[in-house]
């Protein structure tokens, strides 16, 4: 009743969220490229591409919220979903140069004439193709949480063990990835990128695309995820997060219920890695670093998971702050990021967003006194999922 | 409690001081007095380690520089941003640094990865790099100038070394797994079988980055070098791993006397972190050492040690790299008049510069420099002992040892204006097409 | 038969004669001539200064080899130079009578380079094959047998003549055989010196049969072949105990460096991210503790590890008792929260640490007893290793002990157990936590003492041990210390298995996918807890 509740709420705050992010992807390319560069309003180039990438953070937050925050899995593996999705795009961009490279092999990209490839690695083949490249952004990500997913959730691992095999299934895919002989390009990974699509890159028109596409994916995904959520498969996912064994007594097929929340989880994240690549330019086996993905789950507790706009917010702060603070103090940013991480678990344990929903409830709920004279009880019946998720 | 409060303090303070020192910035910005240089290196994450000393070579460079008037009549003004090791991250504080802080220059970069994903940044806003670390080639880019060494400056001249004053015949290539060591190994082999030396007299190996435990690969070494060969290594291993490899070595007693090390990542920073006793006479190849006995080289020293204020602190090659990059373009900008990037381009080929060695650089029109190598042996007091030095050898961009590349050329000059000319097409673009 | 024995005898001596036939040169000019030398004169000037035959050059080129040879710039003569309080004391290379202190400036080192080394080494191995000290002797044969040639051969025979000792004999015999070989003695001769080398066995004697294997008589090739072959098949037998000792090596760094996660991860429940960094403490209060050492005492130095030992713990338990009541006691319930808490906490250490003592590496030395190897069969134990083994192991079972014996691991465990009850049981809840915490934080703290032996001592030290660590954790089983203790061996011997035939890159991949294939089967790791804890 009270995650009913809650839902309702939190219906409005969505369309709003939408609302906010067409209204971005129209704007702010709008005042990029249609007000002179010495008016006030002009968004130049360079803020454009940032905000740009904190969106695709943005969505990769999302993604993890979906399965963190609804059904109980702490994922510290989804950077590799969305280094996946960025290199099925990468391939793509590699492939788009053509002989444009340095040593003008019409086939091969640079990396490999240099490592005296002879032909393309089978794995490339198709890749010139948008079609065939942006089915693999949703296919590999989605196909690699199927296969982790299924054996994982059949044979019922779960809380801090689930966690560690993700890490070290992203961790495994770093050292791969790392590696020359696998055909990725090594550390160097894919960049230099040209064209997309015949436009090129670079071009401001281009990157305006690129924005506006990235507001509107994280809409839709936001969209679809609170289509999940709300619909009555949602009510059974929290259901799952909150008291697994019951759900599973009452006769639902967990293991699935995770594992398409998982696949769909993981699809986001790859069409995060494919905008990614674009906006930044390079994509190379770094994002698969497990502390990427630790850093991940930090956006969505700041923002306050299971919330859905708690991700998006925590995502853009939290990256806007890393930006400002690497700049600003270059020596003492990680200060201040440690800090922040320590503050917000310690007096927003709920993450921003469901602490001044929390605020709203108690200023309504204030006839129910009673009720909040209970404080801590009441509010882990609210959300119990700390507690459940890890263990 | 009041530890965390203490930090909300520190938080607080820092955002207060940060939005002040932001309006002080764009105050400074708008009196246009000062010329701004970007120096791009990383101060936190896994690179830190080695580039924070050349974030403070910068600063020490752009510090004498005010003292001696500044450049064009104006103060130099350096803007130090933190990529964090992080490589996406290099390319939106380049792209910071260009657009939003108009800088004239930047100096940064260790890391090819972080050169690869800063490069697109460069070309498309049109400002100007110098990269100071030593580099596996196969690149040349109009706005990127490579004043660390090229494969030809390092690698080969020490391979002949050993192979003449050592009579090694037996070559063991180790190396992390990343592109510096693949490249380096792959053009090093090419050389090595063209000098006559068997297939099977090259064993090639590589580690992960990080790596610590060395047992297995030191005594695969062992076993390499007991077939009765004069046997050497040729290493290729990146920072981290270089000192557990070192302390296997010595524990496992292999001495420079039966099998030599020649490292190309290894310098006086790194021995710091050593006790180097066990690894007198390994050897180590650049194109500067500390030891080197030069009157501008003992002055350097000086300068260093007084603005760090660290009587222990120890120079490198690539700080006397990027002495020579911020040098060069200096001498650049001041032939120019200005720091416009199109006429610092042109006035900055040909610019010869005093290195620390005692000699001159030049910059090329390839946008490599000239340098001599230098040979060294670990002493016990964690310095170099220089056995050997070349003569000035100009930094190859396309390997000559690799079959897709020898017959590629750089010249930036106008009117060739070109990264990639085929010299057998006679075409610019690579094979041509 | 006659003629043959005099020929013999005519040979010898033509070997033997440039050793001696130029005794009772001066060797001084010789010496004063290296001051002007480049490296291929000066090799042939430290032939000639062997072949005077004068012991009293061995100083001087012993001071040559470690770089301590010096000449005047104003009058180019030669000394060796001893480092002093004040500046550089000369010292004549042939009579040790001391020539007094000089400026640096004043001389210039003569250099010197690894080739130059191998030749003095062998020169001075020749010169004191007959020294009336038996250890140098017996390095002097050691010497003969690195760098085989015919001249030696005559050196070492006419020393075996007169040698007494045992062991000393042997060696020379192995000398001898090996200069043999390269000689051209007769072929029965070289028989007995295969034979001879084979019972040395070792990658030694396989590189000096390897050597000569392309030029030796087309007769003696099937001896040489089986000799060969043979220590190879012995070789191969070594390798795998070989690796059997490098995986348990490297199961007991991982064991370390996992133990103090055990406590805070798997007891206590923590996703404590900011145990690498305690590990880093550890390793800096060994620093600190050396450089105090190095000012102050320099003698205690073989000491410092054990003092460093307690200091570490105390330091990094420090650390993590602060911790605890300053972030995670407000945690408990909410472990995921503790990763997120912790791994700020890991940020602030790093970037301290950083902002103290520099990005850079700093150097912690080893104690003698830690440097160097022993050979054990036909494979070789580094002193290190083997210590950080024994470490290892006696922090574990302490650590058990005191968790299963002792008044205080009751509490703990029945805090773990059952919060509520054991509060009800007047068990002081808190201060138990905290206390726990602080120890699982020292066992870190002394892990890292243990690992500045065979690591960096940098602020990313801690970064490069921690997924290991939880890896370790995990696969043994949470909660359970021998599970931590069996993961951490066994992956360390899988590892080290699977590094000589697939490579280190290759083998750290598949160790982790079978981590995660065995997760599947057994979804609590190896020990799985049972009962009602599984639950909670």
């Amino acid at each position: 009743m009270i995650t009913g509740f809650i839902l309702r709420a939190l219906e409005g705050k969505i369309v709003a969220m939408i609302v906010v992010l067409v209204g971005i992807a129209i704007l702010v390319p709008a005042l990029n490229l249609l007000t002179p560069p010495d008016s006030a309003f002009h968004i130049p180039t360079y803020a454009m591409a940032l905000f740009g990438k904190y969106l695709c953070y943005a969505l990769l937050a999302l993604a993890l919220d979906l399965v963190w925050g609804y059904c109980g899995i702490l994922s510290l593996g989804h950077g590799a979903f969305f280094a996946l999705g960025g290199y099925a795009m990468g391939m793509y961009l590699m492939r788009q140069i053509g002989p444009r490279g340095v040593y003008g092999n019409p086939v091969l990209p640079d990396f490999m004439v240099f490592l005296n490839y002879k032909e393309l690695p089978w794995f490339w083949y198709g890749m010139d193709w948008f079609v065939v490249a942006m089915a693999m952004v949703l296919l590999v990500p989605g196909l690699l949480a199927f296969v982790f997913g299924w054996f994982a959730f059949r044979s019922r691992v779960n809380g801090v063990y689930l966690s560690i095999i993700t890490q070290a299934m992203t961790y495994a895919l770093m050292l791969a990835f790392f590696r020359n002989d696998m055909g990725f390009g090594g550390n160097n990974g894919l960049t230099d990128f040209k064209d997309i699509l015949g436009f090129q890159v670079q071009a401001d028109g281009t990157r305006a695309v690129l924005f506006a596409l990235s507001a509107i994916m994280l809409a839709l995904c936001l969209l679809v995820a609170s289509a999940i959520t709300r619909s009555k498969f949602g009510k059974v996912l929290v259901g799952v997060r909150d008291a697994e064994s019951r759900v599973r007594f009452l006769g639902f097929r967990v293991e699935n219920i995770k594992l398409f929340t998982f696949v769909v989880s993981a699809m986001f994240a790859g069409i995060a890695g494919a905008l990614f690549v674009p906006q930044v330019g390079i994509i190379n086996p770094g994002e698969f670093a497990p502390a990427n993905s630790i850093e991940i789950v930090v956006w969505t507790a700041v923002g306050g998971r299971g919330t859905l706009i708690g991700p998006i917010i925590g995502a853009v702060l939290v990256n806007a702050g890393k930006s400002f603070f690497t700049g600003a103090f270059p020596e003492f940013w990680l200060f201040a990021l440690g800090g922040l991480f320590i503050a917000v678990t310690l007096f927003l344990p709920k993450g921003i967003v469901d602490t001044i929903q929390h605020g709203f409830r108690v200023r309504k709920a204030m006839k129910a006194a009673a009720e909040a004279e209970k404080g801590r009880v009441g509010t882990d019946a609210v959300n119990p999922s700390a507690a459940q998720a890890a263990e | 409690m009041t530890f965390t409060s203490s930090i909300g303090a520190k938080f607080c303070g820092a955002l207060l001081a940060a939005v002040m020192s932001t309006t002080a910035l764009s105050g400074a910005f708008a009196a246009d007095d000062t010329i701004k240089v970007g120096v791009l290196h990383s101060l936190s994450g896994t690179m830190a380690i080695s580039e924070t000393t050349l974030k403070d070579v910068m600063l020490m460079l752009i510090d004498e520089q005010n003292k001696k008037g500044g450049l064009l009549g104006k103060k130099l003004e350096a803007v130090v941003v933190d990529p964090a090791s992080d490589w996406p991250l290099f390319a939106e504080k380049a792209r910071q640094l260009i657009s939003q802080d108009k800088v004239a220059a930047v100096f940064g970069c260790w890391t090819s990865s972080s050169r690869k994903s800063v490069l697109p940044v460069f070309e498309e806003l049109n400002s100007i790099l110098f990269y100071p670390v030593q580099y596996e080639g196969e690149e040349s880019s109009r706005n990127i100038f490579y004043t660390g060494a090229a494969p030809n400056q390092q690698a080969i001249p020490a391979v002949d070394y050993l192979a003449e004053t050592e009579g090694v015949k037996r070559w063991v290539l180790e190396g992390t797994d990343y592109v510096y060591p693949q490249t380096t190994n792959k053009i090093l082999k090419a050389y090595l079988m063209s000098k006559g030396v068997a297939e099977s007299d090259i064993m090639i190996n590589y580690t992960p980055f990080g790596f610590s435990d060395w047992q297995t690969e030191v005594s695969k070494i062992k076993a390499f070098g007991s077939a009765g060969k004069k046997t050497a290594v040729v290493s290729t291993i990146n920072g981290d791993a270089n000192v557990p490899f070192y302390k296997e070595l010595g524990n496992q007693g292999i001495k420079a006397k039966d099998i030599p090390v020649v490292a190309f990542s290894v310098g006086e920073e790194e021995l710091a972190g050593l006790d180097t006793k066990p690894l007198v006479g390994h050897l180590a190849a650049w194109n500067y050492f500390q030891s080197v006995d030069a009157p501008i080289n003992a002055e350097f020293i000086k300068e260093w040690k007084a603005f760090t204020k660290n009587p222990k602190r120890v120079t490198n090659d690539p700080m006397e790299a990027a002495y020579i990059g911020f040098n060069a373009w200096v001498k650049a900008v001041e032939a120019a008049g200005t720091t416009k990037t199109d006429a610092v381009l042109d006035s900055i080929i040909g610019v010869s510069v005093p290195n620390l060695s005692g000699g001159y650089s030049t910059v090329m029109p390839n946008h490599h420099i000239t340098k001599p190598v230098l040979i060294g042996e670990i002493q016990a007091d964690g310095q170099f002992d220089i056995v050997q030095q070349t003569a000035q050898v100009v930094g190859d961009e396309w390997s000559d040892y690799l079959p897709d590349s020898k017959n590629l050329i750089s010249d930036w000059r106008k009117p060739m204006s070109c990264g990639n000319f085929n010299v057998a097409t006679g075409k610019c673009g690579g094979k041509g097409m | 038969m006659l003629i043959r024995i005099i020929s013999l005898i005519f040979i010898i001596l033509s070997f033997a004669a440039p050793a001696f036939a130029q005794s009772g040169t001066d060797p001084k000019p010789l010496i004063d001539a290296l001051a002007k030398a480049d490296f291929a004169e000066a090799e042939t000037l430290i032939g000639q200064i062997a072949a005077t035959g004068d012991p009293k050059v061995v100083p001087a080129l012993d001071a040559f080899s470690e770089g301590d040879l010096y000449f005047r710039k104003s009058d180019s003569a030669v000394f060796i130079g001893k480092t002093g309080d004040a500046g550089l004391e000369l010292i004549d290379p042939l009579t040790g009578a001391s020539a007094g202190p000089t400026s640096k400036s004043a001389v210039t080192k003569i250099r010197v380079n690894n080739n130059l080394r191998r030749v003095i080494d062998a020169a001075k191995g020749g010169l004191t094959l007959m020294s009336p000290d038996r250890g140098v002797r017996l390095a002097a044969a050691d010497a003969v047998l690195a760098s085989p040639s015919p001249e030696n051969l005559a050196l070492v025979e006419a020393a075996l003549a007169k040698e007494t000792d045992s062991e000393v004999k042997a060696r020379m015999q192995e000398a001898r055989a090996v200069s043999v070989l390269s000689s051209d003695r007769s072929v029965d001769e070289k028989r007995d010196a295969i034979k001879t080398i084979k019972s040395l066995g070792g990658r030694n004697a396989l590189g000096i049969l390897n050597s000569v294997s392309s030029s030796i008589d087309p007769s003696l090739k099937s001896d040489l072949d089986s000799a060969i072959g043979s220590i190879e098949a012995e070789q191969q037998l070594w390798d795998m105990v070989q690796n059997v000792w490098y995986g348990l090596s490297l199961g007991s760094v991982l064991l370390l460096a996992a133990i103090g996660l055990a406590i805070t991860f798997g007891v206590m429940g923590i996703i404590n991210m900011a145990h690498g960094e305690m590990v880093m403490l550890g390793a800096y209060s060994t620093f600190m503790v050396q450089e105090v050492i190095r000012t102050h005492a320099p003698g205690l130095f073989d000491w410092s590890l054990a003092i460093a030992l307690p200091v570490a713990f105390l330091v990094t338990g420090a650390v993590g008792f602060v911790i605890e009541r300053c972030v995670i006691r407000f945690l408990y319930g909410r472990p995921l929260e503790t990763l997120l808490a912790t791994w700020g906490v890991s940020l602030i250490l790093q970037q301290t640490i950083r902002s103290i003592f520099g990005p850079t590496n700093q150097e912690v030395g080893n104690p003698s007893w830690m440097s160097g190897s022993f050979p054990v069969g036909g494979m070789t134990i580094t002193w290190n290793r083997m210590w950080i083994l024994v470490f290892s192991l006696t922090i574990f079972f302490t650590l058990l002990v005191v968790m299963k014996k002792s008044a205080y691991g009751l509490n703990m465990r029945a805090v773990t157990q059952n919060r509520r009850m054991a509060s009800s049981m007047g068990i002081r809840t808190p201060w138990v936590d905290a206390l726990t915490f602080a120890l699982g934080s020292g066992i870190a703290g002394i892990a890292g003492v243990a690992l500045s032996q065979i690591d960096n001592v940098s602020p990313n030290l801690g970064q490069s041990y921690i997924i290991d660590s939880f890896m370790v954790v995990v696969f043994g089983g949470v909660g359970n210390l021998w599970g931590t203790l069996v993961g951490a061996l066994s992956l360390g011997v899988l590892n080290k298995f699977l590094e000589p035939s697939v490579g280190a890159v290759l083998g750290k991949i598949l160790v982790l996918v079978l981590i995660i294939l065995f997760i599947q089967k057994r979804p609590r790791g190896l020990f799985a807890l049972k009962g009602r804890a599984v639950e909670a």
